[in-house]
């Protein structure tokens, strides 16, 4: 809210420009006028007045003094309408040598004018400086905090030729010879005389081959003033690895580059720049105009060691560095099948999660369970370690007393460089009989860390086949086979013929006169079989029925045959038809009429009819449908 | 024992070309006696004399083929799995030993073929061509079932969904038939039976040779030519091959 009020405020010094201009004053000014070699004296440079685009002056050398430019302030004021703003440049000045110093005037560009302050005099002392604490920039590296009293330290270092001697990194290896799963510190130094930030890494360390382990940093990050190649930097370390190579050889390690913002001096030609450069918010460094760099440290060779073979025990499993072996047992008097549980401890500097369970031996008495395996990693300094531990557990078969036996951990040690072997403790157990047969115990069943796992031991082929049994299953299958053929067969002719019928059934309910003609002839010979049957007979009476069904079944066939009314047909309708499709001259015809005329004497009784005409009217009647049937085809 | 009596019975109402139920019986048990004391030569020769009498029995075919593993002779070892395979294809100690013999051979044919053929090979595979031909009967069965109800009962739809649910399952089944078929009797398997076997361009020893496979190998004669036979392996790669060379999984 103080920050928006501000802006306002300011907007409205602009837009509305009261402008009650004030002289432009500047001064200098120190904290103290005496101090001792090394001890650090504040320098203010002080603007008063409407000039707010100002940028920080630069010193002139300064013959006896290290001097840093540590930041600006700028104060801006309303009374009674009236504006008053000033702006103060800080810096550092570290005195070299004793002796009285007269510095300044110190030149201030403001517009086009050039104003000077007056001079400052201070008076610097011999003896042992006291350990001084600079004033840090704005916003520093990571986070303000307070620099450690520490005396520079003036070191040498090689800077690549064309890079910025005033920020750069050093990656830098606590050991460059080693061996192998041995711990080696790589620490990133940032070394800056800027105002800088930390950004993180660009791109990250090349540790292929490595088993890495970072160093958790604090959030405000130490940092300490040195002195390196006649210059003072502000070093901070910015990221700890502890690398465990994982095989020997030749290593190179590319360690990435550093991402770091840098302040820039205030540019700006306008009120906002220089408002927004202050370090008024957060420091100064929210709004301040920052450059990025990317600081490259140098490769780092490595030489990795083989362990030495020479008196490697035979329990060894890798293990490097130093450590501590524990073991106890939850129990020393059990009941036979009653688990024990060993929990054996493991603790030290090293690659604590590369320890593996040291090996069991085959014990005849006792049946062995790998349990549970817990570790824990703690970063002490600048060396990583931990504890392992790992449990088993010994369930006994047999009854009496009797032992777990010593069970062994070997590790190098790379500083006394020999391997050395820890051992258990030898439990004494005592076992009480039990009748109750070995089972997995309750609270082991339900982990499947217990169960031993089914593996393959070997390859062969399977064993031969002694049965019989494909001869009845083959047997089944054919017949099966067979037995559907059959009847699918059977059942595919039955589908035709109901299908035709069906067919033929739906033809002759659309068109009557067709059914009539088509079942003429089955209509005749069910009439031809009851003719016979009276035909045989020789009774006087069936001659008269004889002629009286002859006549209907002629009469009906050739209705049906020609679509006429069977029982509205008369004789005349019935001699037209015969003789249009017979021919008039035609013998048959002739002999239909008189088989017709035999059936009118049989029917009214004009004499006797013989036995043997009946043999003839059957023959008239078969002939006639045979003609009309091979007629109409 | 009663087991053995009982099947040996069946067989014998079943399957009256076998000499006698209580002969097999005899003989079988000698072969596996044989087997088991380790006399593999005079297993294989007893199960040879099964299947010459009953060539249709899966064990016989599979037991033979174990005595020619242990024998060494890997080639007709795996004649043998795949007949034994072509009358019990679901048997899995069958397939396993027949992978577990192609795994000593000294060639080794990749598969690159197009998944969908795989696919339809496995299908296939998985039942014999009279297994799947019931198949094809049993659902053409209840399809004129079907229709013949349908006539019988005089009303309704023929077409109905459950005929036509019915009909395109028998197509489906038709489909998968003449699938069988066309494995069984047209792409026809062989296994190559010399310890080296030269696959030449052309069916003539005149012809270059293409590639060189060894004993075992499974191919798929897709054509013959006097004495000579073409040959598609798996890997995509064609040859022609004297006859003599190979010999076919036919049952």
């Amino acid at each position: 809210m103080k920050k928006i009020l501000i802006i306002a405020a300011l907007i409205l010094g602009i837009s509305v420009p009261t402008l009650q201009a004030e002289e432009v004053r500047v001064s200098a000014s120190v904290n103290k006028n005496t101090a001792q070699v090394g001890e650090e004296i504040r320098l203010n440079i002080r603007v008063n007045g409407q000039a707010m685009n100002l940028q920080a002056p630069r010193l002139p050398k300064l013959d006896g003094f290290d001097a840093y430019y540590t930041g600006r302030a700028s104060h801006i004021a309303f009374v009674n309408g009236v504006s008053s703003s000033n702006v103060e440049f800080s810096y550092t000045l570290i005195p070299q040598r004793a002796g009285h110093c007269v510095l300044g005037p110190f030149e201030i560009p403001v517009g086009q004018s050039m104003l000077s302050t007056e001079a400052v005099t201070l008076d610097i002392t011999g003896g042992q400086a006291q350990p001084a604490s600079p004033q840090v920039p704005t916003q520093p590296l990571p986070v303000n905090a307070p620099m450690p009293p520490q005396a520079p330290q003036d070191e040498t270092v090689s800077v690549s030729p064309g890079t910025d001697d005033n920020i750069f990194v050093q990656a830098t290896v606590d050991r460059t010879t080693l061996y192998q799963n041995q711990q080696m510190l790589l620490t990133y130094s940032l070394y800056t005389r800027y105002d800088t930030r930390y950004e993180g890494f660009e791109k990250e360390p090349e540790t292929s081959g490595f088993w890495i382990e970072e160093f958790p940093m604090d959030r405000e990050v130490p940092r300490e003033n040195v002195r390196m190649n006649g210059k003072r930097y502000i070093r901070a370390d910015v990221k700890k690895l502890a690398l465990f190579p994982t095989a020997p050889g030749n290593y190179t390690i590319q360690p990435g580059s550093l991402k770091v913002s840098i302040r820039e001096e205030p540019q700006g030609n306008n009120a906002f720049d220089e408002f927004f450069s202050d370090s008024f918010f957060t420091g100064g460094s929210f709004f301040a105009r920052r450059q990025n760099k990317l600081l490259n440290p140098p490769p780092i060779q490595l030489v990795v060691k083989p362990l030495p073979e020479n008196g490697k025990p035979a329990g060894f499993q890798g293990a490097v560095g130093s450590f501590r072996l524990s073991a106890s047992v939850d129990k020393d008097k059990v009941k036979q099948n009653e688990p024990v549980t060993l929990k054996m401890v493991i603790e030290g500097e090293g690659n604590i999660e590369t320890i593996t369970r040291p090996k069991i031996p085959a014990l005849t008495g006792f049946k062995t369970y790998d349990a549970d395996t817990n570790s824990k990693l703690y970063q002490t300094e600048n060396v990583v370690g931990g504890t392992k531990s790992f449990e088993t557990v010994f369930i006994p078969k047999e009854e009496g007393s009797s032992f777990i036996p010593p069970l062994e951990f070997s590790y190098f040690d790379p500083r006394q460089e020999k391997y050395v072997t820890l051992q258990t403790p030898n439990f004494p157990i005592t076992v009480e009989h039990s009748e109750q047969a070995f089972q997995m115990p309750k609270e082991l069943s339900g982990n499947s860390i217990f169960q031993k796992k089914v593996k393959s031991e070997g390859q062969d082929i399977r064993y031969i086949d002694e049965r019989l049994p494909e001869v009845f299953q083959a047997g089944i299958v054919d017949k099966i086979y067979k037995i559907l053929a059959g009847v699918d067969l059977l059942l595919g002719v039955l589908l035709l013929i109901l299908w035709m019928k069906d067919r033929q059934d739906r033809l002759f309910s659309k068109d009557t006169a067709l059914r009539r003609r088509k079942t003429a002839r089955s209509a005749a010979s069910a009439s031809m079989h009851k003719l016979k049957r009276l035909a045989r007979s020789s009774k006087d009476q069936d001659v008269a029925a004889f002629f009286v069904e002859l006549e209907k079944a002629m009469t009906h066939y050739v209705a049906d045959k020609w679509d006429l009314s069977a029982y509205g047909v008369t004789r005349q309708d019935l001699e037209s038809t015969l003789t249009a499709h017979f021919g008039a001259g035609d013998a048959h015809l002739k002999d239909v009429f008189e088989l017709y005329r035999l059936c009118d004497e049989s029917r009214f009784g004009k004499g006797s009819i013989p036995q043997a005409s009946k043999k003839i009217g059957l023959k008239i009647f078969q002939d006639t449908v045979n003609r009309i049937e091979r007629m109409r085809r | 024992m009663k087991r053995i009596a009982g099947f040996l019975l069946i067989a014998l109402c079943l399957v009256p070309s076998f000499c006698t139920a209580a002969d097999a019986a005899k003989l079988f048990e000698d072969a596996n006696t044989s087997y088991r004391t380790g006399d593999y030569a005079k297993a294989a020769g007893l199960y040879e004399s099964l299947i010459e009498k009953t060539p249709r029995v899966a064990a016989f075919h599979y037991d033979l083929a174990n005595a020619y593993v242990r024998l060494g002779k890997y080639s007709q070892a795996i004649l043998s799995y795949e007949k034994a395979l072509r009358l019990d294809p679901r048997n899995a100690d069958i397939r396993e030993n027949l992978r577990h013999t192609q795994g000593l051979l000294e060639y080794r044919v990749e598969d690159s073929r197009n998944w969908y053929l795989k696919a339809t090979e496995a299908v296939l595979k998985y039942a014999t061509e009279r297994e799947i031909y019931v198949g094809v009967l049993s659902v053409l069965f209840v399809f004129l079932l079907g229709g013949i109800l349908y006539f019988l009962r005089g009303r309704g739809v023929f077409w109905n969904p459950w005929q036509r649910f019915v009909f395109f399952v028998l197509l489906l089944v038709v489909l998968v038939g003449v699938g069988k078929q066309v494995q069984s009797n047209v792409i026809r398997d062989a296994i190559v039976m010399q310890k080296e076997c030269e696959a030449r361009f052309g069916p003539s020893e005149h012809d270059q040779v293409a590639f060189k496979m060894g004993e075992g190998i499974k191919v798929f004669v897709v054509d013959r030519r006097e004495d000579w036979s073409r040959v598609l392996l798996t890997n995509g790669e064609s040859g022609w091959v004297r006859e003599s060379d190979i010999a076919e999984v036919k049952v």
